[in-house]
């Protein structure tokens, strides 16, 4: 038995000797994060913690012969794993573990930042820690707050890749050739994205909700009359944003924000009274007012639009689908333009370009 | 495509004449840098005699506005065709201008 073998006994022993006092750490960590989790509205989708098989102990030890001297030299001898719903929370969870424990940065590390530019991989945030005293103490065993142990973070999407990866890496014993793990990088890459996009979509539908919420804690809409006021309010909830952001992607197309104040009075020709109208005239028309404009703008390199767009061809559905035909939208075309004889033709165009659009095959002209 | 700017009393008149496309932007939104400065003033863009008009010249329009408004300036646009107040009605533009 070389010297190795005799330290690698030690820690074993070391470890037979110190399970319980682990078992009961992990307990407190595991309540602690819990509890915590709860307590800031941090959603998550999965939290477990689990100590070191002896059997995985022995292959480390194996493995990095020497390296280790006693048990706590092993940080990982507990862990903790949550995995998250979205990649913000990694970053939120994260500050959530600094407020709480003492963190040994030396051997903590955030594989999200190993990358290259250039490469994808292995994407989660490793936390070496150890239990404050200020957190939790108990004279008559010290030793809790010596122990370190990991936290790991990662996101619903980076586990699977992480756990797949492990999976096809670890099982078969042969080395895996290079093309598929590229393959297996290429798929990283794609998860990275679909992780900041499903962060890019919470947000979103938040600040939409928050405004939502504003504009209907101020009066419900059913109960607010169309008025520069009002539909200024109400404008500032951005409902018609996500049309003309759909629109702008027909063309790649900037948008040019314009006061859509002009259209009050169009909209009480319509017959919106109130702002909870508009709403369901929006709500109502959006997706054919988006067909009207990828009919129009499709054939086009046109890539500037002003934000009046949506609004626009929202009206000019309602009033073709209201039968109010070429007259009711040289009405229109009036009211936007100024009174022109081209309005007219205008009108017609519009009629004709709409009449070949799905919406208006049930439609008698 | 040529412009040139007519001024009368406190009324300047550009007239725009052929294809304002993204080949003739460049010499357009030169033509057009002696508006930019005006101030107070009445700005009618005539198009009687432009036949076509591109984003380029959407976005020269757009800076014409910009600044004038800016400068307590009123810009019309008069006497577009038929085919560029489609490409207004189709870009929404035609709630950002004062048509004739």
């Amino acid at each position: 038995m070389n010297i190795q073998d005799i330290q690698s006994q030690f820690i074993i022993e070391e470890y037979h000797q110190k399970l319980p006092i682990i078992e009961r750490l992990k307990t407190i960590v595991l309540q602690l994060l819990e509890s915590n989790l709860e307590q800031n509205h941090l959603e998550v989708t999965s939290i477990n913690c689990r100590i070191k098989t002896e059997q995985s102990l022995s292959g480390k030890l194996t493995l990095k012969s020497g390296k280790y001297h006693t048990l706590y030299d092993i940080t990982d001898i507990l862990g903790a794993r949550i995995i998250t719903f979205y990649t913000d929370d990694v970053d939120r969870i994260a500050a959530m573990a600094e407020q709480l424990f003492n963190i040994d940065w030396q051997n903590s590390v955030d594989k999200r930042k190993l990358h290259q530019l250039d490469s994808f991989g292995y994407n989660s945030l490793h936390y070496i820690c150890r239990l404050p005293k200020s957190l939790y103490f108990d004279p008559e065993c010290e030793e809790l707050n010596l122990i370190p142990f990991e936290i790991q973070l990662r996101t619903t999407l980076q586990h699977a890749w992480a756990a797949i990866n492990h999976d096809n890496g670890y099982k078969s014993g042969v080395e895996i050739p290079r093309e598929y793990m590229r393959r297996m990088n290429r798929l990283a890459g794609m998860l990275e994205m679909a992780d900041d996009e499903f962060s890019r979509i919470r947000t979103e539908i938040n600040d939409y909700r928050r405004r939502v919420q504003q504009l209907v804690k101020n009066g419900k809409i059913d109960e607010m009359m169309l008025d520069d006021e009002t539909f200024r309010s109400y404008l500032d909830a951005k409902p018609l944003e996500r049309l003309n952001r759909r629109i702008a992607a027909i063309t790649q197309a900037e948008i040019q924000e314009v006061p859509l104040l002009r259209y009050i009075h169009i909209l009480k020709v319509l017959g919106c009274n109130t702002i909870g109208d508009v709403n369901r005239l929006i709500k109502e028309y959006e997706e054919d007012a988006y067909l009207l404009a990828r009919h129009q703008l499709g054939m086009t390199d046109l890539d500037i639009i002003a934000s009046s767009l949506g609004l626009q061809n929202i009206c000019i559905v309602y009033i073709i689908k209201q039968g109010g035909g070429k007259i009711g939208l040289e009405r229109l075309f009036n009211a936007l333009n100024g009174e022109n004889d081209q309005n007219a033709a205008l009108a017609e165009l519009t009629f004709e370009q709409a009449k070949s659009l799905p919406f208006m095959q049930n439609q008698n002209f | 495509m040529t412009t040139t700017i007519k001024q009368d009393g406190n009324r300047y008149i550009a007239c725009f004449s052929g294809r304002l496309d993204t080949a003739a932007a460049v010499q357009t939104a030169e033509d057009i840098k002696p508006l930019l400065q005006v101030e107070r003033s009445e700005i009618i863009l005539d198009c009687t005699d432009l036949e076509y008009i591109s984003s380029s010249g959407l976005r020269i329009f757009l800076t014409i506005r910009k600044e004038s408004t800016a400068r307590g300036s009123r810009v019309i646009v008069r006497n577009i065709n038929t085919d560029i107040r489609q490409v207004f009605v189709m870009t929404g533009f035609v709630s950002l201008f004062e048509i004739e």
